[in-house]
């Protein structure tokens, strides 16, 4: 995680930190967290997994070299360390969209947006779960109900729309940082001012915290201009 | 009382342990849904008295409308009664998964209706099968690593090498015991004999 800049500190050391922070392991990290902290599901990496499931089977393969050749142990057990690490993030990051499927795989398997942010396993996946758990429902409930009643999206024939499908709350609040400063947020449903029905416009000084709410900055957590924590 | 009894199905639910389930109850669950059948049976004889009547249904605003109203929002009330329960079920069997593992002990499987236990069965196939996808085992390494290294507590002679190595790739997965960065070189050298004692998984 790379510190906010401190005024007068020397160039080297600025540009070191910007290529830690870009290291394959720390873009991970990131996605990772964004991913643990959005409600809902955000866009699958997919060449960033990639990239870290070589360089993981790289890594395997110098600790099993270096142990067999025999060298200092110490060295080994950091290899072995920062392998630990690189495996755990992988699959952390896959579980916590795998469970977040779980939850709410009606609502992503019939919106497109959302749909389309999953990867090619993720999808067969929550295809899978959408039959199953729709089969356990119909059979459980639905076909004792009378004929009208007999949707899982829908209470009733009568529903205009899907009104039974579990969604994420995205009015929830974050924990968030900006990179760069960003202007003109318009934060949805701040206090209506009587004088003036202008609805407050928010600025975001980069490398400060902000409680905010998830809605609102979808968007700059989706292109990646707000990391969240 | 219209719904009732759904609403204690629900409370039946909602009453239990987190992330615990309760004996499935499938005698309130089907009165409820019998008592679903009786709405629907009531609701379709006061529309065709209003239809008898040669009022439109769409339009008439009379006693019969009104009843037939308060029959089809408790019957849409026990349906999402009766939804919220075994999706509720359902969630936590879901989470049962990652916590215990592929297998049902046998007094959990005895909570469970028919349906529930073929749901669980063919979710976990659904997640094995991602898994096998992916090629990645997503039920270990729940806790993130803090140290490369296990605790054990010696209780007998295993050889080195092979045992070392086999620690070091299984080393997240357990709870060291008193050996911390120390025990490597000691080990290495032969001073200190290293045996399992028991393996602590991590919750």
């Amino acid at each position: 995680m790379a510190s906010s800049p401190v005024e007068g500190s020397s160039f080297p050391l600025d540009d070191y930190e910007a290529l830690l922070s870009t290291t394959d392991v720390e873009l991970l990290k990131r996605a990772w967290r964004n991913e643990k902290a959005a409600p809902e599901i955000l866009r699958f990496e997919t060449d960033l997994t990639d990239r870290i499931r070589e360089q993981i089977q790289l890594m395997e393969e110098t600790v099993e070299e270096k142990s067999a050749a025999g060298i200092n142990p110490l060295s080994i057990s950091l290899y072995q360390m920062d392998l630990d690490r690189a495996q755990f993030l992988l699959r952390s990051y896959l579980r916590i969209r795998i469970q977040k499927i779980e939850k709410y795989m009606f609502h992503i398997a019939k919106t497109d947006e959302l749909w389309n942010r999953l990867s090619r396993e993720e999808k067969s996946f929550t295809r899978r779960c959408t039959d199953d758990l729709k089969q356990h429902l119909e059979e459980s409930v639905l076909s004792k109900l009378p004929e009208n009643y007999q949707s899982f999206q829908r209470q009733s024939v009568i529903s205009e729309q899907d009104d039974m499908v579990p969604e994420p709350q995205l009015d929830t609040f974050v924990v968030c940082r900006s990179k760069e400063y960003l202007t003109g947020i318009q934060l949805e449903d701040g206090p209506v001012d009587d004088r003036q029905l202008l609805s407050k416009l928010f600025e975001m000084e980069p490398g400060v915290l902000y409680f905010i709410c998830y809605k609102s900055i979808k968007a700059l957590v989706e292109s990646g201009k707000i990391d969240l924590l | 009382m219209y719904g009732r009894k759904a609403c204690q199905l629900v409370k039946e639910f909602a009453g239990g342990e987190k992330g615990q389930l309760t004996p499935f109850n499938s005698d309130l669950f089907e009165q409820v849904v019998a008592e679903c059948s009786q709405h629907h049976l009531e609701l379709q004889s006061l529309i065709r008295k209003i239809q008898e009547e040669g009022l439109d249904v769409q339009t008439t605003r009379n006693a019969d409308h009104h009843g037939a109203l308060i029959h089809h929002l408790a019957l849409v009330r026990n349906k999402r009664c009766l939804m919220a329960y075994v999706y509720n079920r359902a969630e936590v069997m879901q989470s049962l998964l990652w916590k215990i593992g592929q297998v049902l002990p046998q007094e959990i499987e005895e909570k469970l209706c028919h349906s529930e236990i073929e749901y669980f069965k063919k979710h976990s196939a659904a997640l094995r099968s991602y898994m096998s996808k992916v090629q990645l085992d997503l039920t270990v390494d729940m806790v993130p690593p803090k140290d490369p290294y296990i605790q054990v507590r010696v209780l007998d002679d295993i050889g080195d090498g092979i045992v070392l190595k086999q620690f070091i790739s299984r080393a997240y997965r357990l709870i060291l015991f008193y050996m911390k960065n120390m025990a490597w070189p000691l080990i290495l050298l032969k001073t200190l004999h290293l045996v399992i004692l028991d393996i602590l998984y991590k919750s």
